[in-house]
């Protein structure tokens, strides 16, 4: 097993057509955000501008990240795993606070998030354990008691600080990864069953109340339309008042007069809806099921089970990423800070999503290896 | 095993793959269901949010008389107002806004430092003013055009015309009735705000559509004799008030409706009430004796008596049902157009026993009483008269000269009305047409027959009847005009005194009805003066009005005088020798050509009012006359160009 290996014949490999659907999604996006924040009146570096940086510093990941052979992170996902727990451990600890949540740790020139870099590794160690584990058969309840351990403990972590969407993200990567392996239905009825007790216990002693609040609020926005409800209702008139085809670049209503919440992050998928309308919308859709489908032909073509994993794993990550971020701006689901992958203003999410993307092109290039 | 191996991993992927898909359609769905389907109550909600609205004062439709003369305006005028939060500069914005507004510092600091986003400075200011604070250019105020209510002849047909209150909408008169016609819809300022409520951009006004114009069957000429007679007779006769109707019998145009006193309608706030109230509508009173002209029309048409009868008259004292019925002089026979001419009431009283209490009941039903005429003012009042069940003894007897029954005005002019025209009551109406702001005609107003009262005979013969009140030896000799015939009937009834409930002493309403000319019925026309002090008979205050109402709406509207009749001579009633001014004046009289331009103004310092009215009238020039007496002041001056169009103001001073 080579260690670090770049010949022709990888570069040879290599998905540009991958890659240039990776960078459209980014350069909509960046335009996107250049109409979200045109109204924001800010000195120094525009958004879209510190975007691009972020772009060009998630290529350069996805350079680095194709460069080591993927089935390298198998023998370190263990051992990636501990190191990330303990980081997670630290930040309750000792974690740099902002806006009521410890999720940064401090490193002097930089911030680090571990609950982010957390997502890819947790599906370095879910694939791993799968891959060796050799069941000839479903999974079963007694099969799954350690990977729920191995998940359980960051998840619990990750929603002390507290960070729900993330831990929630994790949760549903891992359990995504499960639906590959593929799981008895004896066993998928019984976690069903225990499902109900499971959220009836983190209601009462898990959940902090704006949590609560975020959830209740989603059930009935009306409950408290200037508070934490107010993030669905002004996301959702944004979004209707786009119609079919929009009010137009750099004209939305609601963005530019700045009704809308963290516009340039979470939601920037609603200035996108309310500008270019149901149609932008739908086009914006189709470029992430198209990636989302890649992603699966990734792992299908893959010829190891472990890389197989890894990319159902990283796909199922942008995956929840998208349909969390699309299903809140548009009143589906609950307002848990998911940005959109690729398309979001943000440096962590872009690159923890280019380092995905650099795992899926590592494993796309090396298909033919053996 | 490899094979084995990747069919099941094809499998799962399959899996996956539908798991993913089953979201992905839910989002589109949902996104469907957001921007399509429910779209357009997500772009109400946002407007709402995001657009401040204030309403403003919808514009109002003009009002104007038979010939297009505006009697009611709506004038554009600049309202000030501020937005707080756009205000860079409070301190200077504070100290160069309060003396321009005329309001003080502090209160002009609590206006704006209100957590509102929008406050009005001030509402409909003068050109001038707003000249000023435009030019100061300051952040965060702004200016909007408002419309404001002007009456451009002031007091003339204040009363049908009405008014409007300082949110515009109709208070009074016409302004009233029409105000959903007239009224346009509310214009609105919009202007778009941001999350943190600061206005951003241009404040935008929807602009709102203008209300429709009235045209009314008035004739402002027409109008201005009637006021200006009415007013006149009223003074002369130490009056408290009195009104004037003048309307077109054969259709129920009202040409003229004048009240004394009336008002003007730019500053109505200072008028009581009840100069305001439009009496002639809104007030009942008893006929009189003009209500004798409707029994001997019934007598007539139900053929009871013939126009020779005659009645006994019992010396001028008659005793029925242990009532003692007077005759201002002594008659013992008269006949039916006698009984009219020298208006008795025993000869009245016996018609209307011969007649009957149903029949009597029947025509005055039928000639509008006790019915609203369907004017087209608010408020009108339906008057008294009891069922004929409830008449009991002399009831009969006094209701047929006018007694113990009350009506409108209206109803009377219009029930005159149907005597003039050949027996046909017509709905009385002041409004021709409404039109909108681009001049098509929305809703146009046609003569209406109410009903058929009387025969044409009958009519054609009550009106001679009538003509013998105003020729000599009748009640009403001062309501002839000369060259043309005239018939008419006097009243004169006891007001009922609202403490006692009884007739009062000495409070009357003195009233001329009558129309002309009798062969071709042009004008029907009302003068009621209350409570006259000279003397209570309407032969002697109201008919000499009248007649000069009469005669110069006659001379106005070019009806040729009738042949052998006396030819119309210029009366002069005032005798004194003229001043020296007034020669000049007569001498720039003749000089004044005809036209629409180069005529000048005369000079008319020392003359009467009547002196001045002369000269005007021939020119055709409205002038608005102020005081009684002299003239001591003139506008414009003499020698000046004037036009038909302009605005003539002459103040009178009582002489020394």
């Amino acid at each position: 097993m080579k260690l670090a290996f770049i010949d022709r014949r990888l570069v040879a490999n290599f998905d540009w057509k991958l890659l240039a659907l990776v960078l459209t999604i980014a350069a909509v996006g960046v335009f996107n955000i250049y109409s979200a924040t045109a109204s924001y009146g800010i000195s120094g570096t525009p958004y879209h501008v510190r975007q691009l940086y972020w772009i060009v510093l998630g290529l350069s990941l996805v350079v680095l990240s194709c460069s080591i052979d993927y089935h390298l992170f198998e023998d370190f996902s263990y051992w990636f795993y501990g190191i990330l727990v303990f980081l997670l451990l630290v930040v309750l600890v000792a974690g740099r606070t902002s806006m009521g949540a410890t999720r940064w740790l401090s490193l002097g020139f930089f911030n680090i998030q571990p609950s982010e870099i957390m997502k890819i590794v947790m599906i370095m160690a879910t694939a791993r354990y799968f891959a060796n584990l050799q069941v000839p058969h479903s999974l079963r309840l007694r099969d799954l008691g350690l990977p729920f351990l191995l998940v359980g403990g960051p998840v619990l972590l990750i929603m002390k600080q507290p960070d729900l969407g993330t831990a929630i993200l994790v949760a549903l990567i891992v359990a995504s990864i499960m639906l590959y392996v593929g799981i008895s239905p004896a066993t998928l009825a019984t976690l069903a069953l225990s499902a109900v007790p499971a959220i009836y216990m983190g209601w009462h002693f898990y959940l902090r109340d704006y949590q609560k609040n975020r959830i209740l609020n989603f059930l009935n926005p009306e409950r408290d339309p200037l508070g934490s409800g107010y993030h669905i209702i002004q996301s959702k008139i944004a979004v209707g008042s786009g119609g079919p085809f929009g009010k137009g670049f750099l004209a939305g209503t609601q963005s530019q007069l700045r009704f809308l919440p963290e516009q340039h992050t979470d939601f920037a998928f609603s200035v996108f809806a309310e500008e270019w309308g149901f149609a932008g919308g739908m086009f914006m859709l189709t470029l992430y099921v198209v990636l989302i489908l890649w992603g699966l032909d990734i792992a299908r073509k893959c010829n190891d089970y472990f890389g197989s994993l890894l990319a159902v794993g990283v796909t199922a990550m942008l995956f929840w990423h998208i349909v969390i971020n699309i299903g809140m701006v548009i009143g589906l689901f609950p307002v848990v800070g998911v940005p959109l992958p690729l398309f979001s203003y943000g440096g962590t999410s872009m690159i923890t999503s280019m380092v995905g993307m650099g795992i899926l092109f590592n494993i796309r290039m090396r298909r033919f290896m053996f | 095993m490899k094979d084995r191996r990747e069919t099941w991993a094809k499998r799962r992927i399959y899996t996956v793959g539908a798991f993913f898909a089953v979201f992905f359609t839910v989002v589109s769905a949902r996104a469907f269901y957001l921007q399509i389907v429910k779209h357009e109550d997500w772009v109400k909600l946002a407007e709402r949010q995001h657009q401040k609205t204030v309403a403003l004062t919808p514009a109002r439709g003009a009002i104007y008389d038979a010939h297009g003369e505006p009697l009611a305006v709506s004038i554009e005028m600049d309202s000030c107002y501020a937005e707080p939060r756009n205000i860079e500069e409070m301190e200077d914005t504070v100290a160069s806004l309060a003396p321009l507004l005329g309001i003080n510092r502090d209160e002009l600091v609590r206006k704006l430092s209100a957590s509102r986003n929008f406050v009005w400075l001030q509402r409909r200011m003068s050109p001038e003013q707003a000249k000023k604070i435009k030019g100061l250019k300051m952040d965060g105020i702004g200016f909007v055009k408002e419309t404001k209510r002007f009456y451009p002849n002031s007091e003339t047909a204040a009363h049908v015309v009405g008014f409007t209150g300082m949110d515009p909408e109709g208070l009074e008169g016409i302004e009233l009735k029409y105000d959903d016609l007239i009224v346009g819809n509310t214009g609105y300022l919009v202007t778009e705000r941001d999350a943190l409520g600061r206005s951003v951009g241009q404040a935008i006004v929807k602009q709102s559509s203008q209300g429709g114009d009235i045209t009314l069957t008035l004739d402002k000429n027409i109008q201005y004799i009637a006021e200006k007679e009415l007013g006149k007779a009223v003074l002369a006769s130490g009056a408290k008030g009195g009104m004037a109707l003048v309307m077109e019998p054969r259709t129920g145009k009202v040409l003229a409706l004048a009240n004394y006193p009336n008002f003007n309608p730019n500053s109505y706030s200072q008028y009581s009430p009840w100069v305001l109230r439009n009496r002639l509508v809104a007030d009942s009173f008893e006929p009189g004796s003009t209500f004798k002209t409707f029994l001997v029309a019934a007598a007539l048409e139900e053929k009871i008596v013939s126009p020779g009868d005659s009645f006994n008259c019992e010396n001028g004292s008659y005793s029925i049902g242990g009532r003692v019925i007077h005759d201002t002089h002594k008659y013992s026979r008269l006949s039916v157009a006698d009984i009219l001419k020298y208006s008795s009431n025993i000869g009245a009283a016996k018609i209307g026993m011969r007649l009957g209490r149903d029949k009597l009941y029947g025509y005055l039903k039928n000639f509008g009483f006790a019915e609203r005429s369907g004017i087209d003012l608010p408020g009108e009042a339906i008057g008294y008269l009891r069922d004929k069940s409830q008449w009991f003894g002399v009831d009969l007897s006094t209701i047929s000269f006018g007694q113990g029954v009350s009506v409108s005005a209206v109803q009377l002019t219009a029930a005159m009305s149907a005597i003039a025209n050949g027996g046909v009551l017509m709905k009385p109406y002041l409004v021709e047409k409404v039109t909108d702001s681009n001049g098509a005609v929305i809703r146009r107003f046609e003569p209406h027959q109410v009903r058929r009262v009387i025969s044409p005979e009958t009519a054609t013969s009550v009106g001679r009847m009538m003509e013998g009140v105003t020729t000599e030896g009748g009640t009403g000799m001062n309501a002839s005009v000369d060259g043309y015939r005239v018939a008419g009937k006097t009243g004169t009834a006891q007001k009922v005194d609202p403490v006692t409930k009884g007739y009062s002493v000495d409070k009357r309403t003195a009233s001329f009805l009558g129309f002309l000319p009798v062969d071709d019925p042009r004008l029907t026309i009302m003068v009621i003066i209350d409570e006259p002090k000279t003397s209570p008979y309407g032969g002697v205050v109201a008919a000499p009005a009248f007649s000069a109402i009469a005669q110069q709406s006659l001379c106005y509207l070019h009806v040729p005088p009738a042949k052998g009749v006396r030819p119309p001579v210029p009366r002069t009633i005032e005798v004194r020798k003229e001043t020296p001014q007034e020669m000049q004046a007569m001498v720039a009289e003749g000089t004044i050509t005809d036209g629409n331009e180069g005529a000048m103004m005369p000079n008319f310092s020392g003359m009467s009012m009547r002196q001045v009215l002369r000269v005007m009238e021939k020119r055709g020039i409205n002038v608005k006359l102020l005081g009684s007496g002299r003239v001591v002041e003139q506008f414009p001056r003499a020698g000046d160009r004037i036009r038909p169009t302009d605005q003539v103001m002459v103040k009178f001073a009582p002489s020394a």
